[in-house]
């Protein structure tokens, strides 16, 4: 059609000319000095029709880590400054390494005192005692003869260790002589694509850091693993010293200043802000009361009626059978008060979860800068061991059920929140510009576009804010929390194996029962 | 009644940050776009654009993807703020609306289809439909009747209670257009309805369209980067490119007076038989020196494919009538330099 696509000629691939001029000038930028080496080995690696292009890089096999530094290969640097550090303290450890001194240590000792033992024979007044103390020293010389002997025969290895070292170097420093040249091709495919942000060509700062690296760690780790007894400084690291130089002597660690400045603050929080935490803890208490009347105060008939017919009806008949067979076993066991405390507490939990959680997950689903600021704390929450939470919560709540709930509340939110706010992320944005476009307000785009279409992840998360809240019923009985979990605590500390077990299987009958229930019912909340 | 239903008048849209200083500096210094982007980041949506709209018109606005075409009509409905410019929609000032009566005008005056039909996937077909009445709080059962009425209009009787996953491409944007019908509205925006769907079902749902539109007297925006569906649906035409609507007018006006290079270089392949009439290629009766007894005869406004008809039955040019009486004459050259789309006039000028 156009002039320019008349002038395209069509050639087939084999007889397409390889325009090498281009592709050096490229390679002789990207290379810096010696350009003309790699323009030769980079067309090799690019000719090569096997698997394997095989060149050989004399300055990267001769000056290892610091060439890879010099040129900016810095994963190759990392990975044979380390390799090549383990062949050197081998090597140390062969030339100069003291190999069997810890068994000559032993022996001199062991000397020590069959000399003793021999003073004390000499020194005795009976025949008895006398023999005593050379049976003794005779013994003692044994062990003397037997370290001896391991001490040669360490040394004898020493040999041995040195040849391994020197094989280990040589075999790196062919690696990296036979690789160089293949990564820096590789470096070169990258910085084509992202020249602004691939180092290129030999940069004199790049050579000084590698140097640097290179002689800050090597000597220090072969010094330390080659000599017997170095210095004591470099096994430990010298907090106290430290401490001291901050706190003045005799004034403590840093770690214990630290500490008691931390439980000072908490406990000053604490008494400062009792109401509030007073109140939060008789509201949780509210929620929990109201569910344990429901679930134990009722009587157990009842309660058993409709769970088995609320399985039933949610989630099919095999279901509803599951759950009456794991009623009838917590009923039998004479666990049926503790589970419906347990399913009071996490009940609770999952409630609060989800009055809270939900009004935030739209609100990060919405905004992206909250969600931004939320997103490190959600990953706390996740990710901080509950045993560490339990501290605070105890100082600020104390123990008992509605803290426990509260702690729960930390672990089991994070999934209705963060699943919630990808709902409504997951919403078309063509469906909510329709929605405005005839005329919605922001509430009737919510309640008619946003939820029902983020319905489904909603549920996925208030599923996993489920099982999250029932992994915490044991832990919270650490910190007083009653229930299933308070039996296998007892169990675990009395090491009792029967009633450890039965409380677990109660607590396990438990969790399958509720995650069943709820996915059938979510199902079929899909499903209409 | 002869006030224009919809009316841009210079209307601009800059994206970015610095919109409102990049809309000062294009003023005050006439930057222009890549000038704009690079200075203030900022990129030029619509530069300009002014057009009116008359009652019952459909008004086509063309232009490849990133024109902004689509970017122009979501001004009609505030959807996108201008950056500068006045828009008038039944004569009232959108910019100036409360947002309580721009959401009334939304859901009332303005109905708007969507290029990936948008549809409620949780609704039925008629809750679907029904929507933009339940926004407005119209009861259900008045709000079903109007719903299932329209439905009728497109043809959809019998799918109400299904889901619109259930349909196919061309009845769920049939459902998309019921649902812009269902509130009555005088203004439909279509952003290019028919782009998503198969050329057959297109053919079919542009001349259902335009049946419809028709008989129910919309005025209508219609999006596409088609121009034989634009031709095809519109009364008038308004082609853009980067930003900027570079020509308007009816299909026959660009087709024969391409206003660029770039407006020639689309209307090339366009078929000129049932678009251009003898009146655009009318000669003067005094061009044909002899005698025109037993001419055929055509008014002005027959199209080239009946022109040729008339013309391969005889050796006279046919004479062109207005209301009954002989303007002028179409010769056999100027018959075929008129199927290329008067291509003589601009090369042999």
């Amino acid at each position: 059609m156009s002039d320019a696509t008349s002038d395209m000629q069509v050639t087939a691939a084999s007889d397409v000319e390889v325009d090498r001029a281009a592709l050096d000038k490229s390679i002789k930028d990207f290379a810096g000095p010696n350009g003309d080496y790699y323009v030769r080995v980079f067309h090799k690696i690019h000719d090569a029709t096997g698997a394997f292009p095989w060149t050989f890089n004399i300055a990267a096999a001769l000056l290892g880590p610091i060439w890879a530094a010099s040129r900016a290969i810095w994963g190759m640097f990392w990975a044979f400054l380390i390799l090549e550090i383990i062949a050197w303290v081998q090597i140390g450890r062969g030339l100069w390494g003291d190999l069997g001194a810890d068994f000559l240590d032993r022996a001199a000792q062991q000397r020590e005192r069959m000399q003793e033992r021999l003073d004390q024979a000499a020194a005795a007044a009976d025949e008895e005692t006398r023999q005593r103390f050379e049976t003794l020293a005779g013994n003692m010389q044994r062990a003397i003869e037997q370290n001896i002997e391991r001490a040669e025969a360490a040394q004898a290895e020493a040999a041995g260790i040195l040849i391994t070292g020197v094989i280990l170097l040589v075999a790196f420093k062919l690696m990296q002589g036979v690789y160089a040249n293949i990564l820096y091709e590789k470096q070169y495919s990258h910085w084509r694509i992202d020249p602004d942000h691939v180092e290129s060509g030999r940069y004199t700062p790049n050579l000084v850091l590698g140097c640097g690296l290179t002689a800050a760690i090597a000597p220090l780790i072969i010094y330390k693993f080659t000599v017997s007894n170095s210095l004591s400084l470099l096994n430990e690291f010298p907090e106290r010293r430290v401490s001291e130089i901050f706190l003045g002597e005799g004034g403590g660690t840093l770690f214990g200043a630290v500490a008691s400045w931390m439980e000072d603050r908490i406990d000053a929080a604490a008494t400062a802000g009792s109401d509030v935490f007073d109140g939060i803890v008789s509201g949780v208490r509210t929620v929990l009361d109201g569910l344990t009347l429901a679930l134990n105060g009722s009587p157990w008939p009842v309660v058993m009626l409709v769970v088995a017919v609320t399985a039933y009806r949610a989630a099919g008949p095999r279901v509803a059978i599951f759950t009456v067979a794991a009623m009838a076993y917590t009923a039998l066991l004479g666990y049926w008060a503790l589970a419906m405390e347990t399913v009071a507490l996490v009940g609770s939990a999952v409630l609060l979860c989800v009055i809270i959680g939900i009004p935030l997950g739209i609100w990060f689903g919405k905004s992206n800068r909250a969600y931004r600021m939320a997103e490190p704390v959600l990953d706390l929450m996740q990710t901080l061991p509950a045993f560490v939470y339990l501290i605070p919560i105890i100082a600020f709540f104390g123990t008992g059920n509605p803290p426990g709930i509260l702690a729960t509340i930390i672990f089991g939110m994070p999934p209705v929140i963060r699943l919630t706010a990808l709902g409504m992320r997951g919403v078309p944005e063509s469906i909510k510009e329709a929605a405005v476009a005839f005329g919605a307000s922001k509430w009737q785009l919510l309640k008619d576009v946003e939820l029902p279409l983020a319905l489904p992840s909603i549920m996925t998360g208030v599923n996993q804010t489920i099982l999250m809240c029932l992994s915490m019923v044991v832990i919270i009985s650490l910190i007083g929390g009653g229930g299933l979990g308070q039996e296998i605590l007892e169990a675990l500390q009395f090491a009792a194996k029967g009633p450890g077990l039965l409380g677990g299987f109660a607590i396990l009958f438990l969790a399958m029962v509720m995650d069943r229930i709820v996915q059938g019912a979510f199902k079929r909340a899909d499903q209409t | 009644m002869n006030d224009p239903v919809v009316k841009l008048e210079n209307v601009w849209k800059i994206f970015g940050d610095r919109s409102s200083e990049a809309m000062q500096a294009v003023l005050d210094d006439g930057l222009t776009k890549p000038e704009v982007l690079e200075k203030y980041k900022c990129v030029v949506g619509v530069q300009g654009a002014s057009f009116e709209v008359a009652r019952g018109e459909i008004f086509c606005i063309m232009g490849l993807s990133g024109s902004g075409k689509s970017t122009l009509v979501r001004h009609v409905n505030r959807l996108i703020e201008p950056t500068a410019g006045k828009i008038e929609i039944l004569g009232q000032d959108v910019s100036s609306l409360s947002d309580r009566d721009l959401r009334r005008i939304r859901a009332q005056q303005i109905g708007m289809v969507f290029q990936h039909m948008a549809l409620l996937p949780h609704r039925s077909v008629r809750d679907n439909v029904a929507y933009p009445l339940e926004i407005r709080k119209m009861p259900k059962s008045k709000r079903w009747a109007v719903s299932d009425h329209v439905l009728g209009l497109v043809d959809l009787t019998g799918y109400e209670d299904r889901l619109p996953r259930e349909l196919s491409g061309g009845m769920q944007q049939r459902v998309g257009i019921a649902r812009a019908l269902a509130s009555d509205p005088e203004i439909l925006l279509m952003d290019e309805p028919f782009s998503a769907l198969d050329p057959l079902i297109r053919l079919q749902l542009q001349d259902q369209f335009k049946a419809l539109v028709a008989q129910l007297r919309k005025t209508t925006l219609f999006i596409t980067h088609d121009l034989d569906e634009a031709i095809r649906i519109g009364h008038r035409i308004a082609i853009m490119k980067d930003g900027v609507i570079v020509q308007i007018g009816t299909p026959e006006d660009i087709v024969m007076n391409p206003a660029d290079e770039y407006v020639r270089d689309f209307v090339q392949g366009i078929s000129k038989l049932k678009l251009v009439k003898a009146h655009s290629i009318i000669e003067s009766m005094d061009s044909y020196p002899g005698s025109l007894d037993g001419a055929p005869r055509a008014d002005e406004s027959a199209d080239l494919d009946a022109l040729i008809d008339l013309a391969v039955g005889t050796d006279l040019p046919v004479v062109i009538t207005q209301d009954g009486a002989d303007i002028g004459i179409v010769s056999k050259p100027r018959l075929l330099r008129g199927l290329q789309g008067g291509k003589d006039e601009r090369r042999n000028q």
